[in-house]
């Protein structure tokens, strides 16, 4: 299977699922035009990983970064599709920790990622990052 | 428009609202300096609520160009910062079919204390398909859970079967 990188825009985010490196971040700002548009391939990519991964089981845990600095509802919806494909991933055996970025003031960042965690069953690291 | 002592405008837009207004309106709030002196967490809160609000204007807003609507009024959006609160008020046309599914939405979000909030974000982030649809108010409850205060809200008859339907968010700066 190929990477997956989508550089961001404006509107959207990086998005980085590199397999091979064993790197997986998303980071900036999510309010595309289409979210649709925008969160299937990278649904479609993880579902694909998902098969690749269930293969291979490996004991090093997979890191997945998420460095949001703002996202819509719209977006969050699509979101928590992302860690519920990832649970299931970690379910089958790989495990799978989410380090969750937020600003050290935005509370609001920190809450809706103990909630994505919560109602997604995933073990999430929160990483405070300085001003 | 009149100027009341103490109250500054940082948006005041009316007009057809496409993505690319959209994103002109954005940069315009960015850019302003009222902005730009407010602590993070209340800018983002604030820049949020603008997001939201113009994407519930492009999921009910009736098309102001239709030749059927003979009182068409434009979408308006309005930012403004009276003693230390910011508030944020958008217009539309709406179908008057919508109301009642509108305001069922607000009405609930208002009656609802935090806890109560984010329950029924829960509730309705897993249900809601992922078709983009109308959603099911999960950007109201997003900006009722970043506001202090109820969503302020009318519907004025245009016709028949459109209303003119109005809103307001407070944010604390």
């Amino acid at each position: 299977m190929e990477k997956l990188i989508i550089e961001a825009t404006m509107n959207s985010p990086r998005v980085e699922l590199d397999h091979e490196k064993k790197l997986f971040e998303f980071s900036g700002e999510s309010r595309p035009e289409n979210v649709r548009n925008f969160y299937l391939p990278v649904l479609d990519w993880l579902e694909e990983f998902s098969a690749e991964v269930s293969k291979s089981k490996s004991n090093t845990p997979l890191v997945f970064n998420f460095n949001f600095e703002y996202f819509n509802s719209t977006s969050a919806k699509y979101i928590l599709d992302i860690f519920k494909s990832l649970y299931g991933i970690h379910e089958n055996g790989t495990e799978v920790l989410i380090r969750w970025h937020y600003e050290e003031d935005d509370e609001d960042m920190y809450e809706v990622g103990m909630e994505m965690s919560r109602m997604s069953r995933l073990p999430f690291e929160y990483v405070k990052v300085e001003v | 428009m009149a100027l009341k002592a103490g109250k500054k405008i940082l948006i005041d837009f009316e007009g057809a609202i496409s993505y690319a207004t959209m994103e002109r309106l954005l940069n315009k709030l960015r850019a302003s300096s009222d902005f730009q002196d407010m602590g993070k967490p209340a800018r983002k809160r604030l820049y949020g609520t603008v997001v939201e609000s113009i994407d519930n204007i492009f999921k009910y807003g009736v098309g102001i160009r239709g030749k059927e609507l003979a009182n068409k009024r434009a979408p308006i959006l309005n930012v403004s910062k009276t003693k230390g609160r910011f508030i944020v008020t958008a217009g539309n046309m709406v179908r008057n079919e919508d109301i009642e599914d509108l305001k069922f939405k607000l009405d609930r979000v208002n009656q609802l204390d935090d806890e109560a909030l984010k329950s029924l974000y829960e509730d309705i982030i897993n249900k809601e398909s992922t078709d983009e649809d109308r959603g099911a108010g999960l950007g109201l409850i997003t900006m009722a859970m970043r506001s202090e205060e109820e969503i302020g809200y009318s519907f004025t008859e245009v016709d028949n079967h459109h209303s003119y339907f109005k809103m307001q968010i407070i944010i604390n700066g």
